[in-house]
């Protein structure tokens, strides 16, 4: 086992910085992937008809494709498109959109606002409807209704789904070595390369994955468990140990 | 449980239940002419209800007569298609197409009368996410905007009034069925309401449990609120109620005092209704 280059300053600096730009587009993939995925829940289930058959169709079309292809897709094929518009190569925004970093997180937010958003729409379906009409019974606006009463609900129900779902987000993030982005693996894989080690780096990176699902599930616990009211049905007395 | 000599006083009277209304002839409740389909299944067929300040009325009749959806239409859960109706001296603005059938209303207005006229159902329909204490200051803090401490002053206060207190930060999954409900009465009286309505408040719950909340709701009739409930509970409706309304195939069978629809009713299929062996 060959560590020597752990203690190499410029691999230091490449590993912190795959770290922090995997930290990051976790962060901001997850943030906008599930806010889409609230709109998107809610829009299939109180927008018109034609609105929600679009989403179904945009559902279908990012379920049905493999991320690593969608990833490409937006990269190469819309960043190429962009690439050719007159002026936007010196427009203010182009820093951006030149970044593989806006291309990474496009591709993850729209995927997780697909797939959480099919798992928040079932949860939605599931909160009984006596709840939120007890809102609007008691004069709530829709907003207060939705913001207050359904929406924590739903996502009270489906929390360790979601939690699943983000735990597969993370891990999906070393895709974007494909796109010239440095994460945590490209990172590794400069290391490899020029020390011709094979494992020694895919082991560290393993280990900072493992570390970061390890963190990422108890934060999630942590939520999971502010909410003590989730309980069996209605109307039945809970006894302790005998759920 | 009795009623304390004092559970009428509110800690916070701005609007007292009890008020005497501005004018004379202004009814909690007048509903004129309700029509109610669903789909092509008419519901409702012509029904007329008047409410008396400080009344109790009960609404009884068979499974699919409508008495449900009539309680439903006095705070617009369900939208009645002819008709009109005047909650809390409020006549209700309803937007009509050229044939007069009801087809929208203003909700600015629907949300103020709603928070006048609170509602009781047979599911509770309690907030699973939130404590007994946040289910009851959710509605006064959002909708009345009050303040939280204010809130929960009137809050404690109603949950006394039901015999809750001690369940205050419990959460509505560990309490039995007839607990539930009375959170959920208390949870409509903190809205301080004009009316109170109760959809078949007891059918949801266990026999032995029935006793505990009909006792509360005595107790709220005693104090002289106005009161609109769909009940089963035929021995009950006759002992509260100062009026009983029979509602039959969606029209109104028989309406008056409880000797009235119980004892001596003109109309057979009441009599049958209400004494079954006769």
């Amino acid at each position: 086992m060959e560590f020597s280059w752990l203690s190499d300053p410029f691999y230091q600096s490449y590993l912190l910085e795959g770290f922090i730009n995997t930290l990051l587009l976790v962060i901001v993939s997850a943030a906008g992937g599930l806010a889409l995925a609230i709109t998107l829940a809610l829009a299939r289930l109180k927008g018109p008809r034609p609105l929600a058959w679009c989403i179904h169709g945009f559902t279908t079309v990012m379920r049905g494709t493999p991320l690593l292809v969608q990833l490409f897709f937006f990269y190469y094929g819309v960043g190429r498109l962009l690439e050719g518009i007159p002026g936007i190569q010196e427009s203010l925004i182009w820093p951006v959109l030149r970044d593989p970093f806006f291309y990474g997180a496009l591709t993850f937010i729209l995927s997780v606002g697909a797939y959480s958003g099919e798992v928040i729409r079932g949860a939605l379906i599931s909160v009984p409807p006596g709840e939120r009409e007890a809102g609007r019974a008691f004069g709530m606006s829709p907003t207060q209704v939705f913001f207050r009463l359904w929406l924590p609900r739903a996502i009270q129900l489906c929390l360790p789904t979601l939690t699943g779902e983000m735990i597969l987000l993370l891990k999906s993030i070393p895709l974007v070595s494909t796109i010239a982005m440095m994460d945590l693996l490209q990172a590794a894989n400069i290391i490899r390369d020029e020390m011709f080690l094979v494992y020694e780096p895919l082991m560290l990176i393993a280990g900072i994955y493992l570390a970061m699902t390890v963190v990422l599930t108890l934060v999630l616990r942590q939520v999971e468990q502010r909410f003590p009211g989730m309980r069996p049905t209605r109307g039945r007395r809970l006894i302790p140990g005998r759920a | 449980m009795t009623s304390s000599p004092n559970a009428n006083t509110a800690p916070d009277t701005s609007s007292s239940p009890g008020a005497t209304p501005a004018s004379a002839i202004a009814r909690p409740v007048e509903a004129r002419h309700i029509v109610k389909r669903f789909g092509d299944l008419e519901v409702l067929r012509d029904v007329s209800l008047q409410v008396d300040e400080g009344s109790v009325t009960s609404i009884i009749g068979a499974s699919g007569s409508g008495k449900s959806t009539l309680l439903r239409c006095l705070n617009l859960l369900e939208r009645p298609v002819q008709g009109e109706l005047t909650i809390a001296d409020e006549a209700i603005l309803f937007d009509r197409n050229r044939q007069g059938d009801i087809i929208g209303l203003d909700r600015r207005q629907l949300q103020r009368l709603r928070a006048r006229v609170s509602m009781v159902f047979q599911q509770f329909n309690l907030w699973p996410h939130f404590t007994v204490l946040g289910n009851i200051t959710e509605a006064p803090m959002r909708v009345q905007k009050l303040s939280r401490k204010h809130a929960i002053r009137r809050a404690d206060h109603y949950l006394e009034r039901v015999g809750m207190a001690d369940k205050r930060d419990s959460y509505p999954a560990f309490l039995s069925g007839g607990q539930q409900q009375r959170v959920a009465i208390a949870r409509a009286l903190a809205m301080e309401p004009r009316v109170l309505l109760f959809d078949e408040p007891t059918s949801a719950l266990d026999p032995e449990r029935v006793s505990e909340v009909l006792s509360v709701i005595r107790s709220l009739a005693d104090e002289g609120r106005t009161m609109v409930m769909v009940t089963h509970e035929m021995a009950f409706a006759r002992e509260v109620s100062d009026q009983v309304v029979f509602l039959d195939q969606g029209v109104v069978g028989v309406a008056g005092t409880p000797q009235e629809v119980f004892d001596n009713s003109p109309n057979e299929r009441c009599r049958r209704f209400v004494s079954p062996a006769a």
